[in-house]
C-alpha cells in the first residue's frame, strides 16, 4: 500500500516528538506503564490453563494495551524523541487496517485473511526455518523440503553461513551480495520445487537497510513477496528501520514486520506480556504501516516460545486482537525441539492448536532447535503444522485446552535438556529429498497419538 | 552487639532484595561504622542474597525491572564497600572487569542487560558498551580498561560472524592472549563458541556469571 502521508506523518513524529532519555522510556514509560494499565484494567490471567478462555479478559487486554500505548508511544533511537499518536489517532487508524492480502504470483498466490477465535477458516502456513543457518550445500534442498509440501503456502530462506566463501560483513559490499543471493537461491528453490510464484519473506541474511534494500526491486523481492522487518524490543525504532519502512511504502510491497518482547523482561510476567504483544502488534500497524502484524515472543533462557508462559500470554493476546480489530497477526513457532524428536512434534500440536483456536491469521516455521543450531530443521515439521492448522481450525477453545495440555504433558519436561535433534542432512534423504524412515515413524507416531487426542487429520 | 549486627545484615538484604538504593546504601555505611568488616558484608549479605535473586528470577518469581533495581542496589554497596576495604589498604574485592556488548549490527538490549546486572551484582566492574559495537571498539575498550574478559552478544543468526571478526581482530593484533572473550546471545550455540575459538560460552545470564567467575580462577 503505497501511502506517503501516513509516512510523512510517522517521518514527522519520529523528527518533532518530545525528546527522552532512553533509560526513562525503558523505565517509566514502558515498565510503570505496564504496571499502570495491569491494576486499571485488572489484568490477572488463570495460569492454570494454557488457552484462555475468557472473552472479557481478552477484551480488557485490548483496552489495557490502546491505553499504554497511547501513553508509552514508540521510542526512536536515532533522535531521542517519542513518536506519540493519540487513542483517538490509534483507533481510527485500525479501522482502515487491511483485512486480507494476497501472496504470491500467479497461480502459486494465496490469500491471506483476518481471522476471529475458532474462526473455521485454515490459517497460511509460512514453512521455512526462520533464518536458522545452514552450510552452502544444503541451502536450496532444505527450502525445496518445505516448498515442495502442498500445506506450505509461503516460505522464507534459511540464513547463509557466508557469501562465496567469505563471512559476511553487516552494511558492507558482501551483505548486500548476501542479500541478493539469499533471493536467487529462495527463488531457484522455488522454480526447482515448481512453485515460482509463491510468496516469501525477505530479506532475512540482511540486517541494514542497505542490505536488505539493495535487493528489493527488479529481480529481487517482488512487490507481491513479504517485506519484512523486526522493531527493537522493546517498542523502538530508528532510522534503518525507518529507511526500511520508507522503501517498502514506496515500492508498495506487503509490509509484513514483527515485534518480539522478550519474556521476564521490561513487561515482567505473563499479565504484563500479554499486554505488550498486543500494544507491539498495534504498533506495528499504526506507527509502522503493516499490512500484517507478526511476533515471535521470547524465553530469556531457553529462546523458545513453546513453554506455558509465552503459549497463554501469546494466545491471549493473539485473541485480544481477533476480537477486537481486523489485523492480521501471525505468530512464529520457536520450539525447542529438532528434527529426529518427538518433542519438536508435541511442541507444533501446542503452539499450532492455541494459535488457529486464538484467530491467528498465518503460522511461521517452525523455527525448529530454536533456530540457532546449523541446519537443525526440516520439511517434515512444517508438513505436520500444516496439517495440525487445518485439524485446528474445527476444534472449539476448550477442546483445544485439552489437546494443548496433553501434548505440553509430553514435552513440558524435556525442554531443559535441549533436544535439538538432527541436521536435515540425517533426517532427509538429498538425493529424493524425502524425509528417512526413522524421522517418517516419530511424525506417524505423534500424528496418530494425536488423533486418538481428538485431532481430525481427514 | 551480635544482635544488632544480626538485624542490620537482615535489613540490609531486605533493601537488597527490594532494590531501594538509598536505603542500601545508608544501611552499608552504618555497617561498617558499626565494625563490621568489608569482607563480611560481602561473603555474607551481598552474595547469598544476590544468589537468591539470581534464583528467583531463573524462576520467573521477580522479573527484569526488579532484578535491574536489585542490580543498582547491589552496585552502590559495592562502591562502598570497596572504598572502605581500598582505604583500611586492603586489597580490591573487584572479581574483574568485563567489557561487554553487543556485536556489529545487533541492536538487542535486554538480554545483554540481565547479564551485566548480575555480573555486577556479583562483584564484577561491567563496562556496557551498548549495542552495534564494532569489533574495534570492543579493541580499544578492553585495553583503556585494561580489561579481563570480553563478552560478545549477539541475539541474531545474522550478527554471529561479528563475533568471529571481533575475535579475529584481537588474534591479528596479537592481543587474544591478553583477555578472555566469552560469546553468549539467543543466536550462540556451544558449537559456534568452539568454532570461534572463544574462551567460553553460557546459554543464559545466571551461567554467565559462573562462567567469567571460573574463567578468572584459573
Amino acid at each position: 500500500m503505497k501511502h506517503t502521508t501516513r509516512l510523512m506523518d510517522i517521518i514527522q513524529r519520529s523528527l518533532t516528538g518530545p525528546l527522552m532519555d532512553e533509560e526513562d522510556f525503558n523505565d517509566k514509560h514502558v515498565t510503570q506503564g505496564l504496571a499502570r494499565v495491569i491494576k486499571a484494567y485488572d489484568i490477572h490471567i488463570n495460569q492454570d490453563q494454557i488457552i484462555n478462555q475468557d472473552d472479557a479478559l481478552a477484551d480488557r487486554v485490548w483496552e489495557a494495551a490502546v491505553d499504554f500505548l497511547a501513553s508509552c508511544g514508540v521510542y526512536c533511537q536515532t533522535t531521542n524523541r517519542l513518536i506519540l499518536f493519540s487513542k483517538t489517532e490509534i483507533l481510527d487508524i485500525l479501522k482502515y487496517a487491511p483485512a486480507n492480502a494476497w501472496i504470491g504470483e500467479g497461480t502459486d498466490a494465496v490469500q491471506e485473511v483476518a481471522r476471529k477465535i475458532e474462526d473455521p477458516r485454515r490459517p497460511l502456513l509460512m514453512g521455512s526455518s526462520i533464518g536458522t543457518p545452514i552450510e552452502d550445500e544444503y541451502f536450496v534442498p532444505s527450502m525445496i523440503s518445505y516448498i515442495q509440501e502442498p500445506e506450505v503456502d509461503v516460505t522464507m530462506a534459511p540464513t547463509l553461513t557466508n557469501i562465496y566463501g567469505y563471512d559476511i560483513r553487516t552494511r558492507s559490499p558482501l551483505e548486500i551480495l548476501s542479500s541478493w543471493r539469499e533471493v536467487e537461491l529462495t527463488l531457484e528453490a522455488m522454480r526447482r520445487a515448481g512453485r515460482p510464484g509463491m510468496g516469501f519473506t525477505g530479506v532475512g541474511s540482511s540486517i541494514s537497510d542497505v542490505g536488505q534494500l539493495s535487493s528489493d526491486g527488479p529481480g529481487g523481492l517482488r512487490q507481491t513477496d513479504l517485506h519484512t522487518f523486526g522493531i527493537i524490543s522493546e517498542l523502538k525504532t530508528n532510522f534503518e528501520i525507518l529507511n526500511k519502512l520508507t522503501h517498502i511504502i514506496m515500492r508498495a510491497g506487503i509490509v509484513d514486520p514483527y515485534a518480539n518482547p522478550i519474556y521476564g523482561g521490561l513487561g515482567g510476567g505473563m499479565d504484563g506480556q500479554a499486554i505488550l504483544i498486543t500494544a507491539a502488534m498495534i504498533a506495528l500497524n499504526v506507527f509502522f504501516m503493516a499490512t500484517c502484524v507478526g511476533t515471535s515472543p521470547a524465553h530469556p533462557f531457553n529462546f523458545n516460545d513453546t513453554g506455558k508462559e509465552l503459549l497463554l500470554s501469546s494466545g491471549l493476546s493473539f485473541q485480544a486482537l481477533a476480537r477486537n480489530s481486523k489485523l492480521m497477526t501471525n505468530l512464529t513457532n520457536t520450539p525447542v525441539g529438532g528434527p529426529g524428536t518427538k518433542t519438536l512434534l508435541y511442541e507444533c500440536i501446542a503452539l499450532t492448536v492455541m494459535m488457529t483456536v486464538s484467530g491467528g491469521s498465518r503460522i511461521l516455521g517452525p523455527r525448529s532447535a530454536t533456530g540457532s543450531i546449523t541446519g537443525h530443521f526440516s520439511g517434515l515439521e512444517a508438513r505436520f503444522t500444516g496439517e495440525l492448522l487445518t485439524a485446528a481450525s474445527k476444534l472449539s477453545r476448550d477442546k483445544a485446552e485439552e489437546i494443548v495440555q496433553k501434548a505440553y504433558s509430553k514435552y513440558e519436561q524435556d525442554l531443559a535438556q535441549k533436544p535439538y535433534g538432527k541436521h536435515f542432512k540425517d533426517v532427509y534423504d538429498l538425493k529424493t529429498i524425502q524425509p528417512t524412515a526413522e524421522w517418517c515413524q516419530l511424525y506417524d507416531e505423534v500424528k496418530n497419538e494425536a488423533a486418538g487426542w481428538g485431532l481430525s487429520f481427514d | 552487639m551480635a544482635k544488632d549486627h544480626q538485624k542490620i545484615s537482615a535489613d540490609l538484604s531486605d533493601a537488597l532484595k527490594n532494590g531501594i538504593t538509598e536505603e542500601a546504601k545508608s544501611l552499608t555505611q552504618k555497617a561498617l561504622d558499626q565494625g563490621i568488616k568489608p569482607l563480611h558484608i560481602v561473603e555474607n549479605i551481598l552474595v547469598p542474597t544476590l544468589t537468591e535473586i539470581g534464583r528467583r528470577f531463573q524462576d520467573f518469581e521477580i522479573f527484569l525491572p526488579e532484578l535491574m533495581m536489585a542490580g543498582e542496589a547491589a552496585e552502590a554497596i559495592t562502591t562502598i564497600v570497596e572504598k572502605a576495604t581500598l582505604d583500611a589498604g586492603q586489597p580490591s574485592l573487584n572479581k574483574g572487569t568485563v567489557i561487554l556488548g553487543q556485536v556489529e549490527g545487533d541492536m538487542h538490549d535486554i538480554g545483554r542487560n540481565i547479564v551485566g546486572t548480575l555480573l555486577k551484582s556479583h562483584g564484577f566492574k561491567v563496562i556496557d558498551l551498548g549495542r552495534d559495537v564494532t569489533a574495534s571498539a570492543f579493541l580499544d575498550a578492553a585495553e583503556k580498561e585494561n580489561a579481563d574478559i570480553i563478552a560478545l552478544s549477539a541475539l541474531m543468526t545474522t550478527t554471529l560472524p561479528a563475533q568471529k571478526r571481533t575475535i579475529n581482530l584481537f588474534s591479528e593484533v596479537r592481543k587474544r592472549e591478553e583477555f578472555f572473550i566469552v560469546v553468549g546471545g539467543g543466536a550462540v550455540s556451544e558449537e559456534w563458541s568452539k568454532e570461534v575459538g572463544s574462551d567460553g560460552y553460557s546459554a543464559d545470564a545466571a551461567g554467565a556469571v559462573e562462567l567469567c567467575k571460573s574463567l578468572l580462577k584459573k
